[in-house]
């Protein structure tokens, strides 16, 4: 459970606060797609959940952030670290190590997993992202698609209960984006780990997320279902968000009256909505 | 225009990146190259504009090939929009930013003043702000400025829309619709495939250094086997027609629908039909 | 090809040996390398650095890497050429002359550099960067912060060259006209220096960040998982750099 009560945070070096009165609560196990548009403070909120903000950048901090129960501020970094996995946007920057393995080994090693239970654990983390054999390429010969799972694996390793990512398919194709999703999303399932990604790709958003939330100057404009929060494509529209284009054809279709079905999210609703009204 | 002549190319002289590459892009087109990252796609972008030179075939632009021709020759007939914005802003003022390409030319004079003024006037910027306090849309939006101030005939866009907000993104494609409306011609690479069928009318599809197809968009990101050797997904509206177009009753204008407005039009029809059918039979 | 420092996966004997071990033979024979002018004994070095290259299968990156010396020792031979009148005449210079021992001192100073150069840099092209900071941690007693400090630096290295040439890229398209004169470039490079700059403060930052959310700070000398056990070999090949290094002395004083 992670949760925002009341939460504002002004940067040191920034005039206004960057996200105010926040307050949301994920539920364990979540998958929960964050999105808004440049500078509204959805990187902010990642942030706070993964302790980096207050720890790494100061700034007036109100209202609390608690993760399974331990408040942000009070808790150090790298005990939140043992809760929270964050996979930054930098993923070149963020690679400590030459090969696959190592990187895999790096966050195991310091947070001193036993030696006996090591190996299972790097195998399990290349496993569930598909990258078991990759094991001895280096780093610099993967692709940006691989890279990104490299990434993702050697924080799964540390069996987080929460993983956060910054932007993950920013660099990727379309088809390693999706790859990317279903991995996190199965992985997710089977672990019960909550997952908060921050993602500019809203078709990906709506089709993976069991809850999305919208972000806009600071604020939250809407957290719920992505059905619910598709249903209000106008406003979304003017808060500077895109809608799949799924759900933009099925609202044009409202309008002509010629669908009254619920909102579409992706292209199998459309695709089945669709097919209903052609019958 | 553009030509690929069996083009071939790589780094170090290692392994090929690009592998017998030819097409021909005219002027005033606006074509799109898709495919998976690795595919050849950027590196096509860079022989296009002599960055890289080809290790067999040729590359000519308005037949010269570009190993004849020099650095700013080569920047004079193309501009290049990267893809991130940070390597090519170096200078300390919007203004100056926009004067830079004109300097690098020798160009300076009342006349790029004025374009550099023209500039800033079309996209609302600060001339004296300091571009790397700007925000990442506006900072990819004076990117572009500073390279189609010089006007040149074509530009090329590494995922012009990559990291921007929606906002932004529309901005961004725009500026660059109406300079290809104006004769421009635009070379782009694109992941987004709403953008690429929103706006490009022609696509290049690019897997692992080959050009597996060259035609009309919607052409091209139909077909089956284009899609499954590129690794692309067609744009929403594409792949429904396309699902709905294995059922044996879709009516053949849902089937070929490509944007929201001719599907919308396609099932409107559709459903007239059974409409009026149903008025014969009331009428019967 | 590999890039600068960069390991390349590999099984040979070199690739097997115990990381520090590597460290600390490279660092002798480089020492001795100074330590003697002795041009034969300099050259044998040379000639075993080379073949130690070729046994591993890294003969292409090796002769990239001697270009790149060579260049460089070339300016100090000229240097000592021009400034160092030794031996017999052979060009009369208005300040001196070139002699056959300037010859000497200034060929003894390109195989000099070369053969002190090569084992330095082979040992990162044979040893995985986390296997070498690993084991100068466990082993050596180094610090670990400062074993990933230097790891991170070299890590960089490539990040920011590569930065550099999308830079550069990017100006080219412009119409900036790098090639010509070294000082011309030079002059063209400084601006570009900003967004470098820029985009390296951004890196060095989200990189010590992505340290630290993975338990940077709880890291120990014994943290490291794998083990670096000293074989046979490894304690022949101390021995054999520490004869090489003995030689020298023995030479130096002796000459």
């Amino acid at each position: 459970m992670i949760e925002f009560n009341e939460f504002s945070f002004r940067y040191r070096e920034g005039a206004e606060p960057v996200v105010r009165d926040i307050t949301l609560s994920i539920p364990d196990g979540c998958f929960v797609g964050i999105t808004g548009a440049a500078g509204s403070g959805k990187s902010t909120l990642t942030y706070a959940i993964n302790g980096i903000i207050p720890h790494c950048y100061p700034g007036d901090f109100y209202g609390s952030v608690t993760v399974e129960g331990c408040d942000t501020v009070d808790t150090s970094l790298t005990d939140l670290s043992r809760l929270v996995g964050s996979v930054c946007q930098d993923i070149d920057s963020q690679m400590v190590s030459t090969v696959v393995e190592d990187e895999i080994l790096y966050g195991l090693e310091n947070f001193a997993v036993p030696r006996e239970e090591i190996p299972a654990r790097v195998d399990e983390a290349l496993a569930s992202m598909g990258i078991a054999d990759l094991r001895d390429r280096t780093i610099d010969s993967l692709s940006g698609g691989q890279k990104q799972k490299v990434a993702v694996a050697s924080v799964l390793a540390l069996h987080p209960k929460v993983l956060v990512l910054d932007e993950p398919t920013a660099e990727l194709d379309p088809a390693s984006s999706v790859t990317v999703f279903d991995l996190l999303a199965r992985y997710a399932r089977e672990h019960g780990t909550t997952v908060v990604v921050v993602e500019q790709k809203i078709a990906l958003l709506s089709d993976y997320a069991d809850m999305l939330v919208i972000v806009d100057e600071g604020r939250i404009r809407f957290a719920d279902t992505p059905d619910a929060v598709l249903a209000h494509s106008e406003e979304l529209l003017a808060l500077g968000v895109n809608v799949p284009r799924s759900t933009t054809l099925m609202n044009a279709l409202s309008a002509q009256g010629l669908y009254a079905g619920p909102t579409v999210r992706n292209v199998a609703g459309a695709a089945a909505a669709l097919k209903e009204v052609l019958a | 225009m553009i030509e690929f002549k069996n083009v071939s190319a790589s780094y170090d002289g290692e392994l090929a990146v690009l592998n017998d590459v030819s097409f021909t892009v005219n002027n005033g087109d606006f074509v799109a190259f898709v495919g998976t990252n690795g595919a050849g796609k950027s590196t096509t972008m860079r022989l296009v504009n002599g960055l890289l030179k080809p290790t067999s075939g040729e590359v000519l632009i308005d037949g010269v090939p570009t190993t004849s021709l020099k650095t700013s020759e080569l920047a004079r007939r193309i501009g290049f929009l990267f893809q991130n914005p940070d390597r090519q802003i170096c200078c300390n003022t919007v203004r100056e930013e926009l004067m830079f390409g004109f300097k690098a030319l020798g160009e300076e004079g009342s006349e790029a003043e004025a374009r550099v003024d023209a500039m800033i006037e079309r996209f609302g910027f600060d001339a004296d702000a300091e571009p790397y306090l700007l925000n990442r849309g506006t900072r990819q939006l004076l990117a572009l400025a500073s390279i189609i101030v010089l006007a040149p005939p074509t530009i090329i866009l590494d995922e012009p829309t990559t990291g921007l907000d929606f906002r932004e993104c529309v901005k961004v494609m725009d500026v660059v619709r109406e300079l290809n409306e104006n004769g421009t011609t635009v070379i782009m690479v694109c992941h987004d495939m709403e953008v690429v069928g929103d706006f490009a009318r022609r696509v290049i599809a690019m897997t692992a250094g080959r050009v597996v197809a060259d035609g009309p968009t919607f052409e091209v990101l139909r077909d089956g086997r284009v899609l499954k050797e590129a690794h692309i997904l067609p744009p929403q509206v594409t792949e429904v027609s396309l699902i709905l177009g294995r059922e044996a009753a879709c009516p053949a204008a849902v089937a070929e629908a490509n944007t929201v407005a001719q599907m919308v039009t396609a099932v409107a029809q559709a459903c007239d039909r059974e409409v009026e059918d149903v008025e014969v039979e009331a009428i019967d | 090809m590999a890039k600068f420092l960069e390991y390349v996966p590999g099984e040979s004997f070199l690739h097997r040996m115990n990381p520090c071990v590597k460290l600390i033979g490279a660092v002798l024979i480089a020492i001795a390398c100074f330590v003697t002018s002795n041009l034969v004994f300099l050259l044998i070095l040379l000639a075993a650095a080379l073949v130690m290259a070729a046994s591993c299968g890294l003969g292409r990156e090796t002769a990239g890497l001697c270009k790149a010396v060579f260049a460089f020792s070339l300016i100090l031979a000229v240097v000592i050429l021009l400034t160092t009148p030794h031996g017999m005449p052979l060009v009369p210079l208005p300040w001196g002359y070139i002699g056959t021992g300037s010859l000497l001192a200034a060929l003894t100073v390109v195989v000099r550099l070369m053969a002190a150069a090569i084992p330095l840099f082979l040992v990162f092209y044979v040893t995985k960067m986390n296997d070498l900071t690993n084991a100068a941690v466990k082993q050596l007693h180094v610090p670990y912060k400062y074993a990933f400090t230097f790891t991170s630096t070299v890590h960089f290295i490539p990040v920011f060259m590569n930065d550099m040439a999308g830079i550069m890229e990017a100006q080219t398209a412009r119409g900036v006209e790098f090639d010509g004169s070294f000082a011309k470039k030079v002059r063209l490079m400084i601006p570009l220096c900003v967004p470098l700059l820029v985009s390296s403060v951004r890196k060095t930052n989200s990189a010590a960040i992505a340290a630290e959310v993975r338990g940077f700070n709880l890291r120990t000398r014994t943290s490291g998982y794998k083990d670096y056990p000293l074989h046979g070999e490894d304690f022949i090949a101390i021995a054999v750099c520490a004869l090489v290094l003995a030689v020298a002395i023995a030479l130096a004083v002796v000459g």
